[in-house]
């Protein structure tokens, strides 16, 4: 470097060379952090993620991002009860993200387009796992398994693929076209499916044992729970999902007029529509839960979704929340109406959860038919004792007790990983996900208010048993959807990094791993500014040794 | 996704960034100092043809520790009070000489506000096409935080300390915008390193328009101001949220625009996080009473510069600088 010594003189930018790196303490990183709607998907999905690739204008690169984890899109798009939004920090700004809008556009656009899987062939030698259940479970894992490189086959009980999927969700929540669009793709991928075989029927556990090196069960649970009132059980009992399967497999359903069903679930209220968009003139539930509202805590609620609830309740169905049956009104063996009581769950001294009803607030209720409709059960006479079997995993609803589509995925995919680990020898992975970003880690500073695109559904008075009643989301409002996303924790390349450093020690890359910024250690002197204003928390400082 | 550190020579990328900087890194500002962010964000909207006349204070002394300059632009220093002149003498010159060279004029609130105030009032009389860049830091921070005629009142510095007598500067903040708007140059505005992509259309507006254009640049001070580096943002944008800070544009000595304030914050959220308003939140009458006083100039500035529509708009203090995806907002 030229110095010249007659008066004050220095060349352009020569203070490059003083490191003044060296009065650092805390030292800013570029680290990513969990989406809160990845952290609360059950199927594994970063929605996030996909939705970055949304908004830059990659459809099919967001749908190979979104079938990594759930092959189902179109479906969960549709049938999920998507805690991703319960979950999404706007919520805490203004509305959550339409995820599941985001979700559906891409299942049902990769439909319409025909894009498969980008998986690669299994070779045929590669090790033969059988996967019993063609339910959500169990389709997920024979994917997740075939794209691990393993040899599957699947076995179900039912002549058509799909388990509740296609036995308890009526046409107007999820229309067959998709359904079997899905299920078709995914069985595509060179899975053999056996269907007509029921496992202790047709086929035994150890033969599978025999002719395979690791099974998944996901059997779901086909047996009812027992429901009585004191003992009492009308004659002609017959349970919510039971109806509920006979009307979707031969679109038939007795005739009722006044029916009391008692649950809060998915299948509750899908009866509850069902009958009423057949004629039946009144339609109760009756639940211990709680309607979703603000001041409900989650755990009270309905389990079931609640814009399913909500379109209930406009459909004319009759929600008695917080409420048990205390007594059946019998005459001879058939029921003329039930009692309820307020009912609800308290907390006691050993910190459990019990059912209190309330004396003094009995109502009877004319009805002339009772339906439960409070889940089903493990057919523990064929899967009782496989408990710690090493070969064998399980998944679905045959694991949990409160199962969901998207938690049956979840399993399948946990599952898939776990039998390959198995068959290589290696031990069971963990579930590692970086750590959580709060919302108070978010800049809110630099978001603007903006709608949540709303699906378009039909009037009550269009509504039928057959027809789709909510209809998916336009590319337009897509767009607009991906732009609104906080991209929580992980970069979206705003600049803010880039434009607020007073030492210019923040240096675009233009690095391929997706995002584009550098540090400038000889130069950062570690004030903070860069963490403290990015907007979506994916910076942080760390103490210098 | 990946965590690490991208593997490139970060010395070349210094050379291989997309927009001028003409400040460079390596200069010896404090942590967090909001006038280096402020001049980086100046010189790169004026972009390289320019000639920087610079009073003393923080931004000269930081910049140029001889024998090496932090400068990518033509650069001189001479006094403290004569910035405006030498920005005058060179741009007589430029026009002499019929050369598009920008002129820029640069000081602390010190330089402007008292010492160099003369100079400036004659440079801004004779209405020469020079842009006057103030970056307010609300004293004399290079020499040891004293006190300025910027410095608001009731904060402390050294030379205005809080006691029996007094909470902190006893006068108010001299009302420069008024000052300057008497010589009815063409162009004025105030700005803030809160809000980047207005500052720089300020900038470019400056330079653009022929005449006399002035620019005042709220710019926190992390030493002076007592707080924590990286709050340097969030509070110069609290101090436009409050109302403390107005952020205008004056046309021949009209006001011709103001940002609107969406959510007004009550000005305790801005005086909160720094050590020259600390004694405000003791529990005291005089205490009680100078913090209204100061969330009374507050509500006057956004009254007498009518800073709140009561509509959202695209300019506005929570809209200016929403953030998308890739950065095209600061462009």
């Amino acid at each position: 470097m030229p110095i010249l010594t007659r008066g004050s003189f220095a060349n352009a930018a020569t203070s490059l060379a003083l490191k003044t790196g060296d009065w650092r303490l805390q030292r800013p990183q570029y680290r990513h952090r969990s989406a809160p709607c990845a952290v609360g998907c059950p199927a594994g999905e970063n929605p996030q993620a996909y939705i970055a690739m949304v908004a830059e204008g990659n459809l099919r690169g967001a749908w190979e991002m979104l079938v990594a984890a759930n092959p189902l899109p179109a479906i969960t798009g549709r049938v999920c009860h998507h805690p991703c939004e319960s979950a999404c920090h706007r919520g805490s700004y203004d509305q959550p993200i339409a995820i599941h809008s985001v979700e559906r556009f891409l299942g049902d656009r990769a439909i319409a387009e025909g894009w498969n899987y980008p998986l690669k062939p299994s070779s045929p030698d590669a090790p033969r796992v059988a996967v019993v259940g063609a339910g959500p479970a169990g389709l997920s894992a024979a994917y997740h398994l075939a794209r691990l490189g393993l040899s599957v086959t699947l076995f179900d009980a039912e002549p058509e693929p799909g388990g509740l999927l296609r036995s308890a969700l009526p046409p107007y929540r999820l229309p067959r076209t998709v359904l079997n669009s899905e299920i078709a793709r995914l069985l595509a991928v060179g899975i053999a499916f056996k269907p007509n075989r029921r496992v202790g029927r047709d086929v035994s556990i150890d033969e599978l044992r025999a002719d395979f090196q690791a099974i998944f069960l996901g059997p779901g649970t086909s047996r009812p729970r027992e429901w009585s009132v004191d003992g009492t059980v009308p004659s002609d009992l017959r349970t919510g999902l039971d109806l509920l399967r006979e009307w979707i497999s031969i679109g038939a359903i007795p005739t009722y007029n006044r029916v009391a069903i008692i649950g809060g679930g998915n299948t509750a209220i899908d009866l509850a529509r069902v009958l009423k968009f057949s004629g039946v003139d009144e339609v109760h539930l009756i639940t211990f839960q709680a309607l979703p509202g603000p001041a409900v805590r989650r755990e009270e609620a309905m389990s079931a979704a609640p814009r399913e609830i909500g379109q209930a309740l406009e459909e004319g169905v009759t929600i008695h929340d917080r409420r048990g049956v205390r007594r059946l009104i019998m005459r001879g063996n058939r029921v003329v109406g039930v009692e309820t009581v307020h009912m609800k769950e308290l907390g006691t001294a050993t910190g459990e959860r019990k059912l209190v009803s309330f004396e003094g607030t009995e109502t009877i209720l004319k009805v002339d038919h009772v339906i439960p409709a409070i889940g089903q059960q493990l057919d523990s006479s064929v899967f009782g004792n496989l408990l710690g079997q090493p070969s064998i995993f399980v998944g679905g609803d045959a694991r949990s007790a409160a199962g969901t589509v998207s938690g049956a995925i979840g399993d399948g995919c946990r599952a898939a990983i776990a039998i390959r680990n198995y068959l290589d020898g290696l031990p069971p992975a963990g579930d590692e996900m970086p750590r959580p970003i709060a919302f108070d880690d978010l800049n809110i500073n630099y978001f603007d208010h903006a709608p949540r695109a709303e699906a378009l559904i039909l009037e009550v008075e269009h509504r039928s048993a057959e027809k789709e009643i909510e209809a998916g989301i336009s590319h337009q409002d897509l767009n607009a959807e991906a732009h609104r996303c906080f991209s929580c924790g992980e970069c979206m390349s705003c600049d803010n990094c880039w434009t607020l450093c007073p030492d210019n020690a923040v240096l675009k890359a233009d690095t391929r791993d997706g995002w584009r910024y550098a540090f400038d250690y000889d130069h950062c002197k570690g004030c903070g500014i860069c963490a403290n204003e990015c907007p979506v928390g994916f910076i942080t400082m760390f103490d210098e040794q | 996704m990946s965590s690490e550190e991208p593997s490139a020579n970060i010395a070349e990328l210094h050379h291989k960034q997309p927009a001028f900087r003409g400040l460079e890194a390596g200069h010896l500002a404090c942590p967090g100092c909001g006038q280096a962010l402020g001049a980086r964000l100046v010189t790169e909207a004026i972009g390289p043809d320019v000639i920087i006349a610079n009073a003393t204070g923080c931004l000269e002394v930081f910049t140029s520790a001889w024998p090496r300059s932090s400068w990518r632009v033509p650069w001189i220093h001479s006094l403290f009070e004569n910035a405006p002149a030498v920005a005058s003498g060179i741009e007589a010159a430029l026009k002499m000489q019929g050369r598009p060279t920008k002129v820029v004029a640069m000081g602390g609130d010190g330089g402007t506000f008292d010492i160099g105030l003369q100079s400036l009032s004659g440079m801004l009389e004779r209405n020469h096409n020079v842009l006057y860049v103030c970056f307010d830091n609300e004293g004399y921070m290079n020499t040891g935080g004293h006190r300025s005629g910027s410095t608001p009142h009731a904060a402390v510095t050294m030379t205005s300390p809080s006691g029996k007598k007094r909470m902190g500067k006893r006068h108010l903040k001299k009302d420069l915008l008024a000052i300057i708007g008497a010589h009815q140059i063409p162009y004025a505005a105030t700005a803030t390193v809160a809000y980047p992509s207005d500052l720089r259309a300020k900038v470019r507006r400056g330079i653009e328009i022929e005449g006399a254009a002035f620019l005042l640049v709220h710019s926190p001070c992390p030493l002076g101001w007592g707080h924590e580096g990286a709050l340097s943002i969030e509070i110069a944008r609290l101090a436009v949220q409050t109302g403390f800070f107005p952020i205008v544009e004056m046309e021949r000595g009209a006001v011709v625009n103001a940002m609107q304030i969406r959510n007004v914050r009550p000005v305790a959220e801005y005086l909160r996080p720094q050590h020259r308003f600390q004694h405000l939140f003791s529990d005291s009458p005089e205490a009680r009473e100078e913090l209204e006083h100061l969330q009374q100039l507050a509500d006057y500035n956004i009254e007498r510069y009518r800073l709140t529509s009561g509509q959202s708009e695209s300019r506005d203090t929570e809209a200016t600088d929403t953030v998308m995806r890739g950065g095209m907002r600061w462009s």
